[in-house]
């Protein structure tokens, strides 16, 4: 019983970090059409910036709002000057994504070194909680409910607001909301600039899960976005979810039971998934 | 020789492609002077350029895919990075004689087969490039956990360093092997892009629905497609670890099928010889970088330079080199017509 429940914290707190990359990714492949290979890239910049301005500060929140404010900048940036050029050419929009992807993850590289730093937790938060005779992180509670927090905001804002229901228009018809008259390239900035701050935050708040942050773990956690992203059907904010729930869980289960399927065993999810609905687990038919 | 015969094969040889006689003449002239070259160069020439022609050969398998089929595949690594673990296995463990070569030869076109089959089986049930693109990554990634972690085989990050067979160990006769593997394998690939089953590729290529409402089963081309450039990827591989005697992992890594990406667009997609022209460019790039590096540290960032040219190169020449020398060729018989 006592392993289930850490097991299911586990998971949870997995799911969602997953989630806080995986949505701005979806979110912005529904959308705007264009999948982001640089997002990986905003999740090791945002995990740099709060190491960074944590060892500086001492504070841990301060590096927290660092990232995400650099994470916004870098997305508004790549979606001005790089991403808006070559609007509607999907192979254009990979390659340079990828260009993107690679320039600014060697940045990192020469700014911090090549070589994995430190990553420390709060104070507040570095400890054991007791519940119910069960001894579970601190950290990952927190976790769940950041990522909790952000999913219900998230979902409050695609459906009770104006800009959401602009962003759901857009996902379903694009032109036709151009044709009423909406500006549609303005939502484009603000979904890519806050998908990127979104992937920035998982990045910081993974960093101190772990105890360091290093180079290649932008790709790392970007591979397992994207299966999520295919997963749970490309561009649904609820497949999204779930698909993060789904990979969290069952990368807990796996890294405690059988360790060495713990690479493949996503991969084999996504196989089965698509050779049943290859749409994805939530994703329209013919999307 | 008659004209007509020379013609037809030019034609042959060159297939489709808008070669004039004066391109013909400069082919001629490079094929000279590649002969000819490694009696007056050092070995590091020497070495740089079979590099540039087992690379190429992993470009031109690219090529068949993105410039020929629209696919554009992230894990193609896995091919190449496999290729060269088999041999290097192969050479590590059973001893490299020539028997050996042939037994890894075989043993990489199995994998890359194997492999091809279940990457496009997987890669293509998504529909979309981009779906394409984002599970071929994944397995891409999972191929490279795999060898990173299986270290009694592979020996993980640090790498396995084996023999190979004495016939190939000197370098100079080991160039003009590579310059024939190139070759070759351009010929061949070249033959099957102009085979009817390469015409439904490009047809897929230029709009996939009409293909299929042509009565074309794409996914079924699209999977032969991936086979031949797998296994053109994988040889390339094989060659690749008789030539560096070395295989890591960072040849199983994103960054290595982005070489392959990166050199396709530069040179041309679509083209086939664009991935030599676009080879030949990149490595001698970096070659001529690293040797600025004592000026300042810069220049040892290669992959600064590399995904700022892969950005600039996508904004601004979308056609590669070799698109631009069409495009400077039109223009002069252009002003030659007007004067």
């Amino acid at each position: 019983m006592d392993t289930f429940v850490i097991l299911l914290i586990n998971g949870l707190a997995d799911a969602a970090l997953i989630f806080l990359m995986a949505a701005g990714l979806s979110i912005i492949l529904g959308m705007m059409g264009i999948l982001n290979f640089a997002h990986g890239t905003m999740f090791l910049w945002g995990g740099y910036t709060s190491v960074w301005v944590f060892a500086r500060t001492g504070n841990f929140w301060l590096g927290l709002l660092a990232a995400v404010l650099v994470g916004g900048c870098m997305g508004l940036l790549f979606e001005r000057l790089f991403i808006r050029p070559v609007y509607g050419r999907v192979t254009a929009q990979i390659l340079i994504t990828l260009g993107l992807m690679i320039v600014f993850t060697d940045l990192a590289r020469v700014i911090w070194g090549a070589t994995a730093l430190p990553a420390f937790r709060p104070a507040l938060l570095d400890g054991m909680t007791v519940i119910f005779g069960i001894r579970i992180v601190q950290y990952r509670l927190f976790l769940i409910g950041v990522g909790l927090a952000v999913a219900i905001g998230i979902h409050t804002l695609i459906n009770r607001t104006r800009i959401g229901m602009v962003m759901r228009a857009g996902i379903q018809a694009p032109e036709m909301v151009r044709a009423l008259g909406i500006d549609i390239v303005k939502y484009f900035s603000f979904v890519f600039a806050g998908g990127a701050a979104l992937a920035a935050l998982g990045g910081a708040l993974y960093v101190p899960l772990v105890g360091s942050v290093w180079s290649g773990m932008g790709m790392d956690n970007q591979v397992l976005a994207f299966i999520v992203v295919v997963i749970g059907g490309m561009g649904s904010f609820v497949g999204t979810a779930m698909g993060s729930l789904v990979v969290g869980l069952m990368g807990a289960l796996v890294s405690w039971f059988f360790p060495p399927a713990a690479v493949v065993v996503n991969v084999m999810l996504m196989a089965l998934v698509l050779v049943f609905k290859p749409s994805g687990l939530f994703g329209w038919e013919g999307k | 020789m008659s004209r007509t015969q020379f013609q037809s094969l030019r034609l042959k040889v060159f297939g489709g492609t808008r070669l004039g006689g004066g391109s013909i003449l400069a082919l001629i002239l490079v094929a000279l002077v590649l002969l000819v070259m490694p009696q007056f160069v050092g070995i590091v020439v020497v070495t740089l350029f079979t590099r540039i022609f087992i690379l190429s050969v992993f470009g031109m398998s690219y090529d068949l895919l993105r410039g020929y089929s629209g696919i554009i595949n992230l894990g193609h690594a896995l091919f190449f990075g496999g290729g060269t673990y088999i041999a290097g296995i192969a050479f590590a463990n059973f001893g490299a004689s020539p028997q050996m070569l042939l037994v890894a030869v075989v043993a990489t076109v199995v994998y890359s087969m194997v492999a091809a089959l279940l990457m496009g089986k997987i890669a293509f049930r998504g529909g979309s490039v981009v779906a394409c693109a984002m599970i071929t990554l994944a397995l891409g990634e999972i191929v490279r956990h795999l060898a990173e972690n299986w270290r009694s085989v592979t020996h993980g990050a640090d790498g396995l360093t084996f023999p190979i067979p004495d016939f190939l160990r000197d370098r100079v006769s080991f160039y003009y092997y590579a310059l024939v593997f190139m070759v070759v394998m351009m010929l061949v690939l070249r033959q099957f892009i102009q085979s009817p089953t390469g015409r439904v590729l490009m047809a897929i290529r230029e709009n996939e629905q009409r293909a299929i409402f042509l009565g074309y089963n794409t996914a079924t081309y699209k999977l032969v497609a991936l086979q031949v450039a797998g296994i053109a990827c994988g040889l390339s591989g094989v060659m690749f670890a008789l030539s560096s005697r070395f295989a890591n992992t960072d040849l199983l890594t994103v960054q290595q099928t982005l070489n392959a990406l990166l050199v396709t667009i530069v040179g041309g997609t679509g083209t086939l010889y664009g991935a030599i022209v676009g080879t030949a460019f990149v490595q001698l790039a970096q070659f001529s970088l690293l040797g600025l590096r004592t000026l300042h540290p810069i220049f040892e960032r290669w992959l600064l330079f590399f995904g700022a040219m892969y950005v600039l190169v996508v904004l601004f020449m979308p056609t590669g080199i070799v698109g631009l020398y069409y495009k400077m060729g039109a223009l002069w018989a252009q002003r030659a017509r007007r004067s």
